[in-house]
């Protein structure tokens, strides 16, 4: 009797995650499909080969690229504050270019990271490379390295508002510090 | 010229300055860390500014969608080939530049 409840639990679940797939491959398919009409510029005939590419790319990408999940609201705080920091970041490294006395002192830094992994994470560390005055150089277990252009700044709550971005984009929380898994050092 | 066109070029120079200033950040930055530091973030930067300039000479939204996404694809390998550059230097053990 438990069995035969648990096998129909087991069927439902696997119809529910179907149910699900489907829904998230949609968005994708949705997706891919916006990008063939922008490089096509709408152009009708092209369809004949934009529909099966789309298919296959929806396909490729459900393979390889786990679930995550976006928030509108999180977007839309993030993209101008990428921007804006981009534009101070580019302004930043080349005034040191051209100052004759290239005030830099450069060093590493571990940021304990508090993003879950995956798809934020990875989200993160190429964010903090186009930020001002930050590489990120590796990605330990639950810490990141970085690359410092000048260690005389506090770059640490520069990280903290990245990692806070970042998270609200993915509509994900920031987990505890676990200690000692990172030691700080500047 | 229109104002679009001042716009325009004035977004495409400063660009260019950008550009500029990354290439002198390559050859004066002392090792291989500051010098990723000057090409990913003034070329990003850069690249923002000249498609931006370039946008807003656009004649279609197409074309805007387009540029737009040259500079994330450009902004995606960027960010990415010079996280594993750096992050191969570190195994092979090259150490940072210190004042």
């Amino acid at each position: 009797m438990e069995s035969v409840s648990r096998r129909r639990s087991l069927a439902f679940r696997s119809r529910d995650s179907v149910i699900n797939q489907f829904r998230r491959g949609w968005l994708r398919a949705v997706a891919f499909a916006l990008l063939w009409w922008l490089l096509t510029a709408g152009a009708m005939g092209s369809w004949l080969i934009g529909a099966p590419v789309v298919l296959i790319a929806t396909l490729v990408s459900m393979a390889l690229v786990p679930p995550f999940s976006l928030s509108p609201s999180g977007v839309v705080y993030f993209v101008p504050f990428f921007i804006w920091h981009s534009l101070r970041g580019g302004a930043d490294v080349a005034w040191r270019a051209f100052h004759p006395g290239m005030p830099i002192a450069p060093g590493l830094v571990d940021y304990p990271l508090r993003l879950p992994p995956g798809m934020p994470r990875v989200f993160m560390v190429n964010t903090v490379s186009l930020l001002p005055g930050t590489l990120s150089a590796e990605l330990g277990a639950n810490c990141l390295k970085v690359h410092v252009l000048d260690t005389r700044k506090s770059v640490l709550s520069e990280l903290l508002t990245v990692e806070r971005a970042v998270a609200r984009m993915f509509g994900t929380s920031l987990q505890k510090v676990k200690g000692g898994e990172c030691n700080e050092e500047v | 010229m229109t104002p679009i066109d001042v716009l325009s070029a004035v977004l495409l120079i400063a660009g260019g300055i950008f550009f500029l200033a990354g290439t002198l950040g390559l050859l004066r930055f002392p090792d291989v860390y500051t010098r990723l530091h000057a090409l990913t973030k003034a070329d990003n930067a850069g690249l923002g500014l000249v498609v931006a300039g370039l946008a807003v000479q656009a004649q279609s939204w197409a074309a805007v969608g387009k540029l737009l996404l040259i500079w994330v694809l450009v902004l995606l390998a960027g960010a990415s080939i010079s996280h594993l550059i750096a992050s191969r230097a570190l195994q092979r053990g090259i150490q940072p530049w210190r004042r």
